[in-house]
């Protein structure tokens, strides 16, 4: 199996413990800490770091989304809310997969799925020069991570990194499909040593690119093969783990 | 007139209400909310999406409600419903954090009876399963001011057509405070004061019910 | 909002599989989605689910005069609307094209195949009859719309109970249903509608498609055709040419089709009535899955409101003072009165002729208005920043006082 999202981003959904403190808008995090998360209050005095899901207000921090409470005690600690939601919106760094809308001039107009269609200049390729312009048609897939993602402006995204290289980043291949989930979804096949990827990978090879908007796009050697994979990974959003582990033992013993 | 309400048992009764989140394959928040048998109301929810030039507003996210009845074309009760539950919307979504965008709540009657109360409810839920940003949450509660003074809550349609008054509240999750309040009919200061008393003790019932049902969908990850 | 656009790779997959007669959720060729029928509390209300596709479907009737080229029969009435839920490319007022060929659809199939018996619906020949009408509210769009909305008209109106009426001489009497039980419709026979899509220029055919497959067809074909393998309507549409032979097979399996959707929909009936008649609970709440995770349903809960009056007392009592009482409404001429004066005209010097009753209150008293003798009002208020309510907008009604 050869996994095309080589470079994920910075982790911060990282190892910590899952404290299964279910959070609503309108909880001021005060309430949070008094549940018995001892150490979070040290680390919170130390200037962690407060991520997706909580705005900080003067008299405190004021949770927005409703999730799940996770923690991760590396690196100064952070907080954030995990929650399952379907829409995507824009954020500096963050690799995805978007589709050509139009051409217009020197630049692509991609959508990624949020509210807006994002730019992305013909030269931000790997040993793209004036003359030497990628060939890039409407409709085709292009996998880039944001350089511009804030609110105020039109996001833009660039196909090389800072030095220059395309590092996985580029034109998606012709063939193979790609589908939607949720963005919990992703995050979880995201993670260091997924479950789902593993046992999958002992089924059939397949190559795999993961959007964080969303977005899959799957190749498999035949259209049986990537269709299976498809499923069981839209399904995955609702089944556990015995289940998974059941459905993929029958379909490796029809093999 | 107020003594007579304080008799029976001091205590008013919600129906049962149920809830579904999560239905509708294409929305990005979707829910459903059902009081007691009948009134029962679909919400779905997309956004932030792309707004139309002519409708985005430069700092915040343009939120449209629209209502749709079960038989007929939308009409003027229904375009008034939109404009409270727009009203009641914006006053707890974030749209600072999205501006130039649009944020559309569909709202289908489902059944003949519609309370604005469990619209708003719906709404809420359909906010929270989207994963918009939220500054509080909201819910809805309908009072019926019955003929000898007493105060009752979530009335069904024979003891609304009784009532005096209808009194209906969207109470705020912070500190119950009233996001909005319609009435129709005529009481006086104490008797509104006493429904919203009772409204908002009310409020933390529903509120506990959003939580629950959302630990419910949490529960498996 | 605009629709997700499709991509090339996905196009060019789907068209692939297809020619290896594979389909996206595993299903054959030939094969439907889980139909699953549910119905309201009210007669006539149902909601059809297709595979993923939702459909809301309502009937409701009324008495009006007939039409004058057909003065004893009933009118039927169908109205489909696409619901801006449905799908994110469906906004109100930009759909038309789509929207009139469903609708044209729905039409031909339930009204120009006569399955409601209409010279039924007749209470007072050329002066009385009954008004049939269909509300079909599509709720979430996975493809197919069409079979969807045909089930669920067709179980709507098989669900639905009109009013009894009586005639003698030249007296109606219409019952209500704590009178007389309500009559089913008079229907004679359920068309249903198969819909079927063309690939390749023709070669590859499959039923039932998905909001996917419909983006990626050449061709289309509707049979309307009911359990007695009597075709209701055909149409045909896109940019493929069919051969009578391809017609024939489709109207083959359309049949088979036909009768097996006719039995499921036949079961969910019995089911309901059962239900009903013994007195069980019935309803969409009822049909809700409450093992489901994302379900939750809360029994009648209790709410203390003991100490209510004196949380109002109190509230009362430390809430500030209410601006001074607006004087009694001035009457000016009959029907027309005025509360308070309005401010002073900021513009300027206007002609004295233009005279504007000042009928909005800039007061936050809302004791004024309750206190108002015989005002019926429907207030908005929304709460200031410093607690008090301020009226923003409300009607009055102002009986004269005599």
């Amino acid at each position: 199996m050869r996994r095309r999202a080589a470079r994920r981003p910075r982790p911060w959904w990282g190892s910590g413990a899952a404290r299964d403190l279910l959070l609503l808008p309108a909880q001021y995090d005060e309430d949070a800490e008094g549940d018995g998360c001892g150490s979070a209050r040290a680390e919170r005095r130390r200037g962690a770091a407060v991520r997706a899901g909580a705005a900080a207000l003067r008299a405190g921090l004021l949770v927005t989304k409703c999730g799940l409470l996770r923690h991760r005690p590396a690196g100064g600690g952070a907080f954030w809310v995990d929650s399952q939601q379907k829409r995507y919106v824009p954020v500096k760094g963050d690799h995805v997969i978007g589709i050509v809308t139009a051409k217009a001039g020197d630049v692509f107009r991609l959508d990624v799925g949020g509210s807006e269609p994002a730019s992305l200049s013909y030269l931000a390729f790997e040993g793209a020069t004036k003359r030497n312009r990628p060939n890039v048609q409407v409709g085709d897939l292009i996998y880039g991570q944001f350089l511009v993602a804030n609110k105020d402006m039109e996001p833009e995204m660039v196909c090389i990194d800072s030095s220059g290289k395309s590092s996985g980043m580029g034109i998606i291949g012709q063939d193979g499909f790609l589908f939607k989930v949720s963005l919990g979804l992703i995050r979880k096949l995201l993670a260091p040593k997924c479950e789902i990827i593993q046992e999958l990978s002992q089924l059939y090879p397949f190559e795999l690119v993961l959007g964080m908007n969303g977005r899959i796009w799957v190749k498999a050697k035949t259209v049986q093969q990537t269709l299976i994979i498809v499923n069981i990974l839209e399904a995955c959003e609702y089944m556990s783990a015995e289940q998974r582990k059941q459905a993929l033992a029958k379909l490796s013993g029809n093999r | 007139m107020a003594a007579v309400m304080a008799v029976e048992s001091g205590q008013s009764r919600l129906r049962p209400f149920s809830c579904e989140l999560g239905l509708l394959s294409r929305p990005d928040g979707r829910a459903t909310f059902l009081q007691g048998v009948t009134p029962s109301v679909l919400a779905g929810l997309y956004g932030p999406v792309e707004a139309k030039i002519s409708k985005e507003l430069p700092d915040r996210a343009a939120l449209e409600v629209l209502l749709r009845p079960k038989v007929g074309l939308p009409g003027v009760l229904e375009r008034s419903r939109e404009q409270l539950l727009r009203q009641t919307c914006e006053a707890v979504v974030l749209g600072a954090l999205h501006p130039r965008t649009a944020i559309t709540l569909v709202l289908q009657v489902l059944s003949d009876a519609s309370l604005l109360s469990c619209c708003l409810n719906a709404a809420c839920m359909a906010l929270l399963d989207a994963g918009l940003p939220l500054a509080a949450l909201f819910c809805g509660v309908t009072c019926a001011l019955q003929p000898d003074g007493s105060v009752l809550l979530d009335p069904t349609a024979r003891q609304e057509q009784e009532a005096r008054a209808i009194l209906t509240f969207a109470i705020g999750s912070s500190e119950r405070k009233v996001l909005m309040a319609t009435t129709k009919g005529s009481c006086s200061v104490e008797e509104m004061q006493q429904c919203l008393a009772a409204a908002q003790g009310a409020a933390d019932t529903i509120f506990q019910f959003y939580r629950d049902s959302v630990r419910r969908r949490y529960c498996k990850s | 909002m605009k629709a997700t656009p499709l991509s090339n790779c996905e196009r060019r997959f789907l068209l692939r599989a297809i020619q290896e007669k594979k389909r996206l959720d595993g299903r054959q060729c030939y094969d439907y989605r889980n139909i699953r029928v549910s119905f309201g509390a009210e007669r006539g209300c149902c909601i059809v689910e297709l595979g993923r596709t939702r459909v809301l479907a309502q009937v409701s009737c009324e008495l009006v005069s007939p039409k004058p080229n057909r003065p004893t029969e009933g009118v039927l009435f169908f109205n489909l609307e696409l619901s801006p839920m449905a799908a994110p490319g469906l906004e109100p007022g930009r759909q038309s094209e789509l929207l009139v060929s469903l609708n044209r659809l729905l039409e031909r199939c339930l009204r120009d195949s006569k399955c409601i018996d209409t010279e039924s619906l007749c209470v007072v020949a050329g002066e009385k009859v009954w008004q049939i009408r269909l509300d079909v509210h599509l709720l979430n769009h996975d493809g197919n719309i069409t079979d969807a909305a045909s089930i669920a008209g067709i179980v709507a109106l098989c669900h639905f109970r009109r009013p009894d009426v009586s005639v003698q001489g030249e007296e109606v009497t219409v019952y209500t249903p704590e009178e007389r039980d309500p009559v089913p419709l008079s229907i004679h026979h359920m068309p249903i509608c198969v819909s079927f899509a063309f690939f390749h220029q023709g070669t590859y055919l499959l039923v039932d498609p998905t909001e996917r497959e419909e983006r990626v067809m050449d061709g289309f074909l509707v049979i309307a055709m009911n359990k007695h393998h009597e075709i209701c309507t055909i149409q045909s549409s896109g940019v493929v040419m069919l051969v009578p032979d391809q017609i024939l097979r489709c109207s083959k399996i359309a049949a088979v089709k036909v009768t097996e959707i006719t039995e499921q929909i036949q079961k969910a009936l019995e089911n309901d009535q059962k239900a009903r008649k013994e007195g069980g609970k019935f309803g969409f709440a009822e049909s809700i899955p409450f093992q489901r995770i994302t379900a939750f349903k809360m029994e009648s809960a209790a709410v203390d409101t003991n100490d209510v009056e004196e949380q109002a007392k109190e509230i009362i009592a430390k809430a500030d003072p209410p601006a001074e009482v607006f004087s009694k409404p001035v009457l000016l001429a009959a029907g027309t009165a005025q509360i308070g004066e309005g401010v002073e005209n900021s513009w300027g010097d206007l002609e004295e002729s233009e005279k504007e009753e000042a009928a909005e209150e800039e007061g936050e008293s809302e004791a004024a208005a309750f206190e108002c003798q015989k005002v019926e009002t429907e207030d908005t208020m929304r709460e200031t920043k410093n607690g008090k309510y301020c009226f923003s907008w409300y009607h009055i009604l102002l009986y004269p006082f005599l």
